[in-house]
């Protein structure tokens, strides 16, 4: 059965659709401000920033310790793996971790992150619902089964229309992802209104760096650095070398640049 | 005394862009800086909008290195008005007090900076130099150390460590460091040569060897390094001349000095092309292989 299609009031796009792209992306873009004077300066200390490159180091070693000759790569092998005092085995960093409860900083950060994102959604999410309801917005172009009906339905009560007509919330919702692109366009990356990045963040960042690590990483370089091996890359480099004449070409241009331009 | 613009007819723009140029390629060609800097400053201040203070920087410090101390004195003022109690303009102004010769009042300004942000490492830097400047190699060289073993990532301060153990003569110290420039730049040909000279320069048959590789690897990653060449030829013909070589290696070696020869007088051909000064120079370098080929041979 062809469904008949709803014919849409136009004042409902020019004073409804309009003004919640309008709502929505201006409420981001005061989020983005309101992020960032914010945001708390993130001080490191001496010993992670030493902490960083010392394992950046070891990395670069294991990668690149073949175009050094073989007496030093062991030399510095041996500095960090030795047995009773190479740096991955005597090193321990006292480790606190940083549970929310016990870090005041830690606390705050995540309040700020959550008045400053969640906390305006569902408040204007809720206001555009009270203000914008009993009516149906637009039509989302793709079918919908009627499991979507109670969630994008929210102030209209038939039973027999579309799941596909929804109602201004839902509308907001669909704004809200939207204009993240909007928003790295004018804002530039890095912006304090993308919702979407920020809660990505917030997961990944309970899986990922915290100080606990720096032992557990220097464990990890330690045995990453036991199994590397030195194959040296300079061994037949006369012979590749010299396997063909040297490319002069263009060595000597009668041009030499003078001046500043 | 005509301007920058009207000497080369380039537009603000253009001016603009040729410092960001030589900002971003950390070139330290101070005067030219100062000329189309000063320019820039003076005529066209208002278009520049928030540029204007990384070029502020810029022009200080060429400034500094020309001895302009009235043009450096206005930058540093424009920077601390706009950027007060800015650690970025302290260290400026520690510069300035550098170029001054005040070392007492830098160096408590770098300390101060130090005070509030254990982890500038740009304060600490110029405390090294100070040290340097005075000709105080030795305190130099410890406290650049200490600094390294805190801030191993830093390749800038390993090359500086390298050139102030090379002054002193303490050669394998010095390849200790530039073996570090060399893993974390593997394509840097520029970093293999120094080592092999400082190889080279060592002595010895195991370093004669090394710096012979390193002198190859320089020249396979960049084939119109001609200090290399002459380097591999050179290392190639001690090895051959030393008494305590075998025969093969002998061979191996004389092969290299042999190759490194034709290759030489191809450049010098590359370059002469007919020009009368050119041929003397070639011929110059012929003779010049040759006789060390009779003393190697």
């Amino acid at each position: 059965m062809d469904e008949p299609e709803l014919l849409l009031d136009s004042n409902i796009r020019l004073w409804v659709v309009l003004p919640i792209v309008f709502i929505t992306f201006l409420v981001g873009v005061i989020r983005h401000y309101v992020s960032i004077l914010l945001q708390s300066d993130k001080k490191l200390t001496l010993e992670q920033v030493s902490d960083s490159q010392v394992l950046i180091r070891s990395r670069i070693l294991r990668e690149n310790g073949k175009y050094i000759p073989k007496q030093s790569f062991l030399m510095r092998k041996f500095y960090f793996n030795n047995q009773e005092d190479g740096f991955f085995k005597k090193t321990k960093r006292k480790v606190v971790p940083p549970s929310p409860m016990t870090d005041p900083s830690m606390l705050t950060d995540m309040m700020k992150g959550n008045v400053t994102n969640v906390l305006p959604m569902i408040l204007i999410g809720g206001w555009i619902n009270w203000t914008f309801s009993g009516f149906v917005t637009t039509k989302v172009p793709f079918p919908l089964t009627l499991r979507f009906k109670p969630m994008l339905q929210q102030g209209i009560e038939l039973l027999s229309l579309d799941a596909s007509w929804v109602s201004s919330a839902s509308w907001y919702f669909l704004n809200v992802f939207g204009l993240r692109s909007m928003y790295s366009l004018i804002l530039g990356q890095d912006n304090g209104a993308d919702q979407s990045r920020i809660m990505q963040e917030q997961m990944s960042g309970a899986a990922m760096a915290m100080p606990a690590d720096t032992n557990k990483a220097f464990k990890a370089e330690w045995e990453a650095l036991e199994l590397t091996d030195h194959q040296w890359a300079l061994e037949g480099v006369e012979e590749e070398l010299m396997s063909r004449e040297l490319d002069l070409d263009g060595m000597f241009s009668k041009e030499l640049p003078t001046g500043i331009f | 005394m005509a301007s920058v613009s009207e000497m080369y007819d380039v537009t603000w723009e253009e001016m603009r862009d040729k410092l960001r140029k030589w900002r971003e390629d950390n070139h330290r060609n101070s005067e030219q800086i100062v000329d189309v800097g000063e320019e820039l400053i003076n005529e066209h201040a208002s278009k520049l909008g928030d540029d204007i203070w990384i070029i502020y920087e810029q022009v200080m410090i060429a400034a500094l290195d020309c001895s302009r101390d009235d043009l450096a004195w206005t930058c540093l003022q424009e920077l601390k008005r706009q950027f007060p109690g800015s650690q970025r303009v302290k260290r400026l102004a520690g510069m300035r007090l550098e170029a001054l010769e005040k070392y007492e009042d830098a160096s408590k300004q770098y300390d101060s900076i130090l005070q509030d942000d254990p982890t500038n490492t740009a304060a600490r830097k110029r405390k090294i130099s100070i040290l340097k400047a005075q000709g105080k190699s030795a305190e130099a060289i410890r406290e650049l150390n200490e600094y390294l073993e805190q801030f191993v990532g830093d390749q800038e301060a390993w090359h500086e460590l390298s050139e102030l153990y090379i002054n002193e003569h303490d050669y394998g110290k010095a390849a200790f460091c530039l073996e570090e420039l060399m893993m974390t730049n593997p394509h840097n040909h520029l970093y293999c040569e120094q080592y092999a000279e400082v190889k080279y320069t060592q002595g010895g048959l195991e370093n004669l060897e090394l710096s012979r590789k390193y002198f190859a690897q320089a020249l396979k990653l960049n084939n119109r390094n001609m200090r290399a060449l002459f380097g591999l030829y050179m290392s190639a013909s001690h090895i051959a001349a030393s008494p305590k070589v075998n025969a093969t290696v002998k061979k191996s070696n004389v092969k290299y000095a042999a190759w490194a020869t034709n290759q030489i007088n191809r450049a010098y051909q590359l370059a002469g092309r007919g020009t009368k000064e050119n041929k003397c120079s070639v011929k110059a370098v012929e003779e010049m292989l040759e006789s060390m080929q009779i003393t190697m041979s």
